[in-house]
């Protein structure tokens, strides 16, 4: 199913307001959405996983909240609390940037009159982060070659040395990377002075509307709750 | 359209002290083919830089003289501007992607343009015929082989149909087949009267195609021949200068009259079991490695790799052919206990292969070369490791940052890397892409010292100098099983043919 990226960006911009500021039922809606969005696009073991730790952060959290517990009970308690009210924003911005497209995206920037000096480092960032990702990966698969491990003795004893060994060559290659995209979109005329024009077709459908429809139910809800 | 670079000058920092370019002039006439050739950091890329614009728009330097297109000065027109004019196409297939799925990516240039919708809906429907792209529509560019990317760069930067084309080593990720196809592009492109200029190491590909090669040398153009003429002067001189061969015939010649010389065994590396003492004859003959039950699939009705017994002479060096998404590199990877299941990660960890990857600065973690060989040792020696770098001629450099280093002595760096945690098998992915025959022939020679030392070696590689050079036996997978596996010597007529195939 096709969102226009305005809904998404609606979307994202309701779920953290939600998330971050509303009780809980309400970031449970967004995260309701947000899944079935998510399956709908065929995703179904990336929602397993998450609605797996979330409901566990969520349900020990509740567990462990009320008693009184020393230092490092805290310390979980603050990660389990992080996890659960952090994730289902992660989870919005992982849907919003896999799934729209750089030139559907520029488009509906365009339509909404956003200059292009606002829009092309954004474009940038949705290229750069699966590049990222896949740089990482790269990397882990180099550091497990090693013997190299997240869970291993040596890790434990200079943890470190280990974050040194994964992001030393990853800043290495992402300047490069990040430098020959540039180059790339350069030579191919992108620029924030002239006009560009776009094929991809964006506009409002059914889903956007029951999509909108939905969010805009919510805040009235949570506006209106006392 | 015409190209002049006049009096150019040119350097990275701010004097022209250490220029990279000196008083170069070139005329390429409007409608030609030139081949820009000559050993690594000559200058080159940089020549096809001062014609896309990139210098002075983008890379910052000391700038003397003046490049023209069509009689217009490149510093009094934007890049945008100059992107009407002039599509370039670049090396690195991962990174010149704006766009991370393929339609997107062919529309990408017309749109920055400005083009009417429809057109560039024509004109996108127009590339995906004329380059065969109909199966590679709809698809993220991170699921696509380096070939098939190169592909796409190339059509893509064609829908926008500029007069000149500036291609930076558009061959370095490429098969033979895929590089056939690049051929049949640069020759339409040609016949359709446009300027072409292309960096490239590999020359027999553009023998038909190319006017002019022009051998660049200390910043200036220190020859120019017409490939028959360079084509008459044999492969002895052009390896002199460095250049890759521009015939394979002649390459192959090459390698029958050294077979008949005796062949001398390279210097023996100390591997960390002390095993000076091979005895590689019999090695040669007898023993080889067996790996049984080779298989992954994303989806189980498409199995990427289907293998179910693999042999690799031992202390040889065998070359992996076959065409981009032949599942060369999935081997390499559940070889290396990277991918598959847990049964066949198991395996490969007992049996210790180890991966030179193709981008070697993903494996290169730690801060001096001696911690990098250190680090996968057990239990860590100093003086091993030392021995071991001294057999890679980088023991000078044991203090120094490994991101410092070149490519080839990184590259180096990761083997030593490789011997030290105690690998017997080491599997190379692409060792010599991008690389010119002096470079090529290092890694070579390294390779063949790695293997006297009792290593066996596994080599992706689509470099048919490289394995007449170095290879002793040939494996050829072709969708995910292998086809063919032969000894070389006797065979090279087979490998030529098989590689070259529509050459």
């Amino acid at each position: 199913m096709k969102l226009d990226p305005r809904t998404k960006l609606f979307l994202a911009v309701v779920a953290n307001g939600m998330i971050f500021t509303a009780p809980l039922v309400y970031s449970l809606l967004m995260v309701v959405v947000t899944s079935i969005l998510l399956l709908l696009e065929g995703k179904w073991k990336f929602v397993c996983t998450f609605l797996f730790v979330y409901i566990g952060a969520a349900f020990f959290f509740d567990l462990m909240k009320n008693l009184d517990i020393g230092t490092s009970g805290t310390i979980i308690l603050a990660s389990l609390f992080l996890m659960y009210r952090i994730m289902p924003a992660c989870v919005v911005l992982y849907y919003v940037i896999t799934t729209t497209k750089v030139n559907e995206f520029l488009a509906c920037m365009s339509r909404m009159h956003v200059s292009n000096k606002v829009t092309i480092p954004l474009i940038v960032m949705i290229r750069f982060f699966p590049t990222v990702f896949d740089e990482s990966r790269a990397i882990g698969n180099a550091m497990r070659m090693r013997g190299i491990r997240l869970f291993s003795l040596r890790t434990l004893k200079s943890p470190v040395a280990f974050l040194e060994y994964r992001l030393v060559p990853l800043l290495v290659s992402i300047t490069k990377i990040g430098d020959e995209l540039s180059i790339a979109a350069v030579t191919r005329g992108l620029s924030a002075e002239t006009k560009r024009t776009c094929v991809a077709t964006i506009g409002f459908r059914w889903a956007d509307a029951v999509v909108w429809a939905y969010c805009i139910v919510v805040v009235v809800m949570f506006l209106l709750r006392n | 359209m015409n190209i002049s670079l006049k009096n150019i000058s040119f350097s990275y920092s701010d004097s022209l002290d250490d220029a990279i370019l000196e008083n170069l002039n070139l005329e390429i006439r409007s409608g030609e083919c030139i081949v820009l050739a000559g050993e690594s950091g000559c200058g080159k890329t940089t020549i096809s830089k001062l014609i896309n614009g990139l210098i002075p728009h983008y890379h910052s330097g000391t700038m003397d003289g003046d490049v023209f297109l069509g009689g217009k000065n490149t510093s009094d027109m934007t890049l945008a501007e100059i992107s009407r004019v002039v599509g370039s196409v670049f090396q690195n297939p991962r990174s010149q992607f704006f766009n991370i799925d393929t339609d997107c990516e062919l529309a990408f240039g017309c749109e920055n343009l400005g083009m009417d919708p429809e057109e560039i809906k024509q004109r996108v429907e127009n590339v995906v015929q004329e380059f065969h792209l109909e199966h590679l529509l709809g698809r993220s560019i991170f699921n696509l082989s380096g070939g098939e990317k190169q592909r796409i760069a190339c059509a893509s930067v064609a829908a926008t149909d500029p007069e000149i084309f500036v291609l930076d080593e558009p061959s370095a990720n490429l098969d033979l087949k895929t590089i056939a196809d690049l051929k049949e592009i640069v020759s339409r492109w040609k016949r359709a009267g446009k300027t072409v200029v292309i960096v490239e190491h590999r020359l027999y590909y553009l023998r038909d195609v190319a006017d002019r090669i022009c051998y660049v040398k200390n910043g200036q153009i220190a020859y120019e021949w017409t490939p028959a003429e360079l084509e008459a002067k044999g492969a002895a001189y052009a390896s002199s200068l460095g250049l890759r061969c521009l015939n394979l015939e002649q390459l192959r010649e090459g390698v029958v009259r050294q077979a008949h010389q005796p062949c001398k065994v390279p210097e023996l590396v100390e591997g960390p079991q002390g095993s000076k003492e091979l005895d590689l004859a019999k090695l040669s003959i007898a023993k080889s490695i067996v790996f049984t039950n080779l298989t992954f699939a994303y989806h189980k009705k498409h199995p990427i790799l289907d293998i179910d017994r693999l042999k690799l002479p031992c202390g040889q060096i065998t070359a992996l052919i076959g065409h981009n998404g032949a599942g060369k590199s999935t081997l390499a990877q559940v070889l290396c206990g990277l991918q598959g299941s847990w049964h066949q990660k198991r395996a490969a960890r007992k049996r210790g292969v180890y991966l030179i990857m193709q981008d070697v600065n993903h494996q290169l973690f730690t801060e001096s070369v001696l911690d990098e060989v250190l680090l996968g040792m057990k239990p860590q020696d100093e003086k091993l490791a030392l021995e071991i770098l001294e057999g890679l001629n980088l023991k000078q450099y044991a203090d120094n940052h490994p991101m410092a280093l070149s490519g080839g002595q990184k590259q180096r760096v990761a083997i030593g890397s490789g011997i030290s945690s105690g690998c017997d098998v080491v599997v190379f992915d692409e060792p010599t892409s991008g690389l010119d025959y002096r470079q090529m022939l290092a890694v070579s020679v390294m390779l063949k010292k790695l293997a006297a030392s009792g290593k066996t070696l596994l080599v992706i590689t689509h470099d048919p100098e490289f394995i007449l050079n170095s290879c002793q036996s040939v494996i050829r997978m072709e969708h995910g099983k292998v086809v063919e596996q032969y000894p070389l010597s006797g065979n090279e007529n087979q490998l030529i043919k098989t590689m070259t195939g529509k050459l």
